[in-house]
């Protein structure tokens, strides 16, 4: 059975190609344009693993990780943050507060996000620390 | 003594004589008793009037060396008219002596005289730079204090003392060690008095002023050393006194502070296009796109970022070209209605594309603007096609004009899909953009605070938008006219 991926980003044309990328390597993909979408999708597809970008209208990244961690429902799903900008938290507290398996930084490459994702699936641990 | 011998003499040989004489008569014995004695006051008197004369020849010296004034001492001949007799010239010899030596002595005081005056006309000078000094270093914005060896504040300035909450006198000077609002200071002035070497060290901390807003000072320290206490053994163990200027880098640290949520927005404006051309030229390089339709939509959508990178870096450009004065600006008198109608022009086709109905609705006057014609050109232009671009197709987009107590304004009116209070206030940020609204139209977020700046900055107008969500928004300038320029 296919796996299936939620892709969260406000902006089309990335969640076009990632789309894209996943579709052709066998997922099954769902889109969001931001968290709170995203966070629908997630209750009603339930999908085994989310890529979420983080500055997002309605709720940003760092919020849908929290609220995924936080409930009980998806507490444990995995999450794959994309970001072009730099955090002001340390490694440490983006994957014990939010729970995120990796961080991407944009622009980011589609082979590279597939091969996080299939090592975060397969239950590899992940270098969060991939950049600033 | 003269007298006395001739005096001895005399009775001696009255009295040896006197047996081969035989005077044997009392009579003829106090007859030569007599005539001794006669003989012996003769001679006293003599001498006495010889050392009369002496002492009035002397007492003359000296009354004509009590009239010489210092300047008579330097004439030789000042003593001569004194009449020059045999007895007189070991007087006259001791007279001259005596002028050489107040001749010296006036010297000497007049040497001691002008070196007196000449440290009085340095105690005066320094004294007037030391007044000087004072009031400039009164008169510095900047917080200035120095500590002497014992802790003690022995200068701060009127900046200083509103600082710190404190007060110097004369009398008083505040132990430093007990200020308590900054610690940092203190601490480090401490360090600057301990070492054995003068040294400078400076800092930035931050310290509350006297209404507690939290300002950054860069602290500059340096040791004071005092010249004559310093040589000693002893004394290079010995605290320093040292002195702190304080300068305020508030407007600095906010001008870097700006810069570099500057600086992160514009890499993340332009981060978000070069994703998508790394992600699609990825695809197409791994071979992704097996068919033509699919190549042909991943190369167009690597063309339209391309495109809007692009134009976020020409915007970028000319606004910080704008905004640094870097761009002439050449203000003419010109009509403002022919500057709408060339916007007008230039963007209709935009318009027709789009299925939006653009009027026009001028005033009958001449609305005389005195402005740069390219700025006010573009700043017109950017608010036209910010009109159309978030008005549905068969809207329709007013640009009008008038005058208003000698303002002249210009508006832009669509019937769009308006702003949220919210997005009112914050649409001329720098990439700010609604949203909502980001797919409809791409844009940099550099288009309005460009308008703003054109408008506040370059032509002493203002800019001010009503909106209505979903009901469409109104941009409207206001310059001020030309006759209120030459009023």
């Amino acid at each position: 059975m296919s796996k299936r991926i939620l892709l969260c980003d406000d902006e089309a044309h990335i969640l076009r190609a990632a789309e894209f990328k996943f579709k052709r390597a066998g997922y099954e993909v769902c889109c969001a344009a931001d968290g709170q979408e995203g966070w629908e999708l997630i209750l009603r597809q339930r999908p085994d693993i989310v890529v979420t970008d983080c500055q997002m209208p309605r709720m940003n990244g760092l919020q849908l990780a929290q609220r995924i961690k936080n409930d009980p429902a998806t507490a444990g799903l995995p999450v794959i943050m994309l970001s072009a900008k730099g955090f002001e938290l340390s490694m440490t507290e983006i994957r014990e507060k939010f729970g995120i398996r990796a961080l991407l930084a944009k622009p980011f490459s589609p082979r590279e996000l597939l091969q996080r994702v299939e090592a975060t699936l397969a239950g590899e641990a992940q270098p969060v620390a991939s950049y600033v | 003594m003269a007298f006395l011998a001739v005096a001895c003499t005399t009775l001696g040989v009255a009295w040896v004589v006197e047996p081969f004489f035989a005077p044997t008569t009392w009579p003829a014995r106090l007859g030569l008793v007599l005539g001794g004695t006669a003989l012996l006051l003769g001679t006293i008197r003599l001498g006495l009037s010889q050392s009369t004369k002496a002492g009035a020849s002397a007492q003359r010296y000296i009354d004509r060396l009590c009239e010489l004034d210092s300047l008579g001492l330097q004439d030789d001949n000042s003593l001569d008219i004194v009449p020059v007799r045999k007895e007189d010239v070991q007087w006259r010899e001791l007279a001259h002596k005596i002028r050489r030596r107040l001749a010296e002595f006036a010297a000497q005081a007049d040497e001691v005289e002008m070196a007196r005056a000449g440290v009085e006309v340095r105690i005066r000078r320094i004294s007037a730079e030391r007044d000087q000094l004072s009031e400039i270093v009164a008169g510095l914005s900047d917080p200035v204090l120095a500590i002497d060896p014992f802790g003690e504040i022995v200068l701060a300035n009127p900046s200083a003392e509103r600082l710190l909450d404190i007060r110097t006198t004369a009398e008083s000077h505040p132990i430093f060690d007990q200020l308590q609002q900054c610690e940092e200071l203190v601490n480090l002035l401490a360090e600057t008095r301990r070492r054995k070497a003068p040294i400078q060290k400076s800092s930035e901390l931050n310290l509350a002023d006297s209404d507690g807003n939290e300002r950054w000072y860069r602290v500059t320290c340096r040791t004071l050393t005092n010249p004559q206490e310093s040589g000693g053994a002893n004394d290079r163990n010995a605290a320093h006194g040292a002195v702190a200027v304080l300068s305020d880098i508030s407007g600095t640290r906010a001008i870097q502070k700006r810069n570099a949520e500057f600086v992160s927005a514009v890499s993340h404006e332009m981060k978000t296009p070069l994703s998508s051309i790394r992600a699609y030229v990825e695809l197409l390089v791994d071979g992704e796109a097996d068919d033509e339709a699919t190549r042909g939509e991943f190369l167009g959508v690597i063309n339209d970022q391309t495109d809007r990178l692009q134009r976020l870096i020409d915007n970028l450009l000319s606004l910080a070209r704008i905004e640094a004065g870097v761009v002439a600006v050449n203000k003419v008198p010109q009509s403002l209605n022919e500057r709408l109608a060339e916007t007008v022009r230039v963007l209709e086709p935009t318009a027709e594309q789009k299925d939006i109905r653009l009027t026009t609705d001028f005033s009958q006057l001449y609305l005389g603007v005195l402005a740069d014609r390219d700025l006010l050109l573009q700043g017109a232009i950017n608010l036209v096609s910010n009109a159309l671009k978030y008005t549905h197709r068969g809207g329709s987009v007013t640009v009008r004009s008038k005058l208003n107590d000698q303002e002249v304004i210009f508006e832009v009116q669509d019937s769009g899909v308006g702003l949220s209070p919210e997005d009112c206030q914050r649409v001329f940020e720098k990439f700010y953009r609604v949203s909502k609204d980001r797919d409809m139209a791409q844009g940099t977020g550099l288009g309005l605070p460009l308008v703003k700046h054109i408008v506040e900055d370059v032509h002493g107008g203002r800019i001010e938008v009503d909106s209505e969500l979903g009901r469409g928004s109104t941009f409207r300038v206001i310059l001020p006219g030309l006759a209120q320029l030459s009023a």
